[in-house]
């Protein structure tokens, strides 16, 4: 996930500072993503190197009297955003899976049956995706963001019990 | 014989043979299962492993080979070809991946007729299948025919009518199998409300996950037996799932 992008696309709804930057990221932008307060500042150092961004210091207003820089994207900010926008994202194949791994070394190792593996992540998984269409069903007035993430995930989990089935399937 | 006391169902030892010698196949080898009032329960399983027979059977619509299946208590080995005919039609709603739906009456005359055929009064009949329908949110659409509704409103119909006569028991076989996905999840947030809301008993077929992970239970079929059963506790809410740290 890109911080910079991130930053850049905040930035695009007005100017802030650090700690505003950092709330929004970690409110429903980046979900479970984790930005500590030294991240944002280096981000916005490179930004600001690289002419994307300019900062403001605004006197006295970090709560304790002391001065406070105020962020803004520069027109270049702009365009560079505007191109991350329109190009599509990198599609990654994600291959780096912990099931897999224990199903073939499982398969590889004496005594241990790789179908009970593929037997417990399903009931695992299964858990998981009743939690997210439970919470899917309840969520009446969530927000539009919530309520696509809780698609992403339900479609996510589906697909992979697809996959346990086939692994299944193709073990028996 | 063991007995869940106040189950809604209580399946023993259950199986199902159908033909003989070459054609002779055991479609269920020994099922037992028991099912709480108003608890919703999802069977999943790979083609052939038994899912609609043991639907049937259960629903008193092919007799059992060998064991038992008790309604709220009663045996269906007890009953005779009437009380079975009154089990079905009063105790039972059945909801099915077609949706039967008789193309010349209106929503409302089809989700009236079970309580037509069953002797009650025109009028309450009536007002009963208005109440179904409004439960179904499909009120408004009462005087439609068949053929002037949607796929998912058709299987709304169709739950309407399953219910309408207030059954101990929901049986549902791939209720979604004919809809698209939205469509199939608004049919199931409906099965799902049948069951919170009004104390249904459920017991539901699918080939779906999706549909499966609604369920408050999970029974994996396979091969005329439950080779896996799992309960799906309740979860944690929308905001504390997206809020967790995976890593
Ligand atoms: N009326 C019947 N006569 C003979 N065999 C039958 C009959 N009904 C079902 N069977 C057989 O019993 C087995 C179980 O069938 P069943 O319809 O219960 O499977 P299912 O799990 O519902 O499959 P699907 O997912 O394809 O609907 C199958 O081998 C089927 O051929
Ligand atoms: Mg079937």
């Amino acid at each position: 996930m890109s911080v910079r992008q991130a930053l850049l696309g905040l930035l695009a709804g007005g100017a802030r500072h650090g700690y505003e930057l950092r709330a929004a990221y970690e409110g429903r932008l980046v979900p479970q993503g984790r930005l500590n307060i030294g991240q944002v500042y280096t981000t916005l150092e490179r930004l600001e190197r690289d002419g994307l961004v300019q900062h403001e210091r605004v006197v006295g207003t970090d709560g304790h009297g002391r001065d406070r820089k105020v962020y803004a994207l520069t027109p270049e900010g702009h365009a560079e955003l505007h191109t991350w926008l329109a190009e599509p994202s990198p599609v990654r194949l994600d291959l780096r899976n912990e099931v897999f791994l224990k199903i073939v070394l499982a398969r590889r190792i004496e005594g241990v049956d790789a179908r009970g593996v593929v037997d417990r992540e399903r009931r695992a998984a299964f858990e998981r995706l009743h939690e997210v269409t439970q919470a899917r069903a309840r969520a009446e007035d969530a927000s539009l963001e919530d309520d696509l993430l809780l698609d992403l995930a339900a479609l996510r989990l589906q697909a992979f019990l697809k996959w346990l089935d086939h692994c299944e399937e193709k073990l028996s | 014989m063991r007995q869940a006391k106040g189950a809604a169902v209580d399946v023993v030892g259950l199986t199902k043979v159908f033909g003989e010698g070459e054609t002779r196949v055991e479609a269920l080898r020994g099922i037992d299962m028991t099912i709480a009032p108003g608890e919703f329960v999802a069977v999943m399983g790979a083609s052939g492993s038994g899912k609609s027979t043991l639907l049937h059977v259960i629903g008193g619509l092919e007799p059992p080979t060998d064991g038992d299946v008790r309604i709220d208590g009663r045996s269906l080995r007890e009953l005779n070809d009437d009380e079975l005919t009154v089990l079905r039609r009063r105790r039972i709603g059945f909801v099915f991946q077609a949706f039967n739906l008789l193309q010349v009456l209106t929503a409302a005359e089809n989700v009236a007729l079970p309580l037509v055929i069953d002797g009650v009064a025109e009028s309450e009949a009536h007002a009963r299948a208005r109440a179904a329908l409004d439960r179904v949110a499909l009120a408004d659409r009462s005087a439609h025919l068949p053929g002037e509704l949607s796929g998912g409103e058709q299987q709304r119909v169709a739950i309407a009518r399953a219910v309408v006569t207030n059954p101990v028991l929901l049986l549902v076989d791939e209720p979604t199998g004919n809809l698209d996905s939205r469509t199939g999840e608004k049919v199931m947030a409906l099965l799902r409300s049948l069951a919170d809301d009004h104390g249904q008993t459920v017991l539901m077929v699918t080939h779906d996950a999706g549909d499966a992970a609604m369920a408050d239970r999970l029974a994996r079929l396979r091969d005329g037996v439950v080779a896996d059963e799992q309960s799906l506790p309740a979860g944690r809410d929308a905001h504390e799932l997206l809020g967790e740290d995976l890593s």
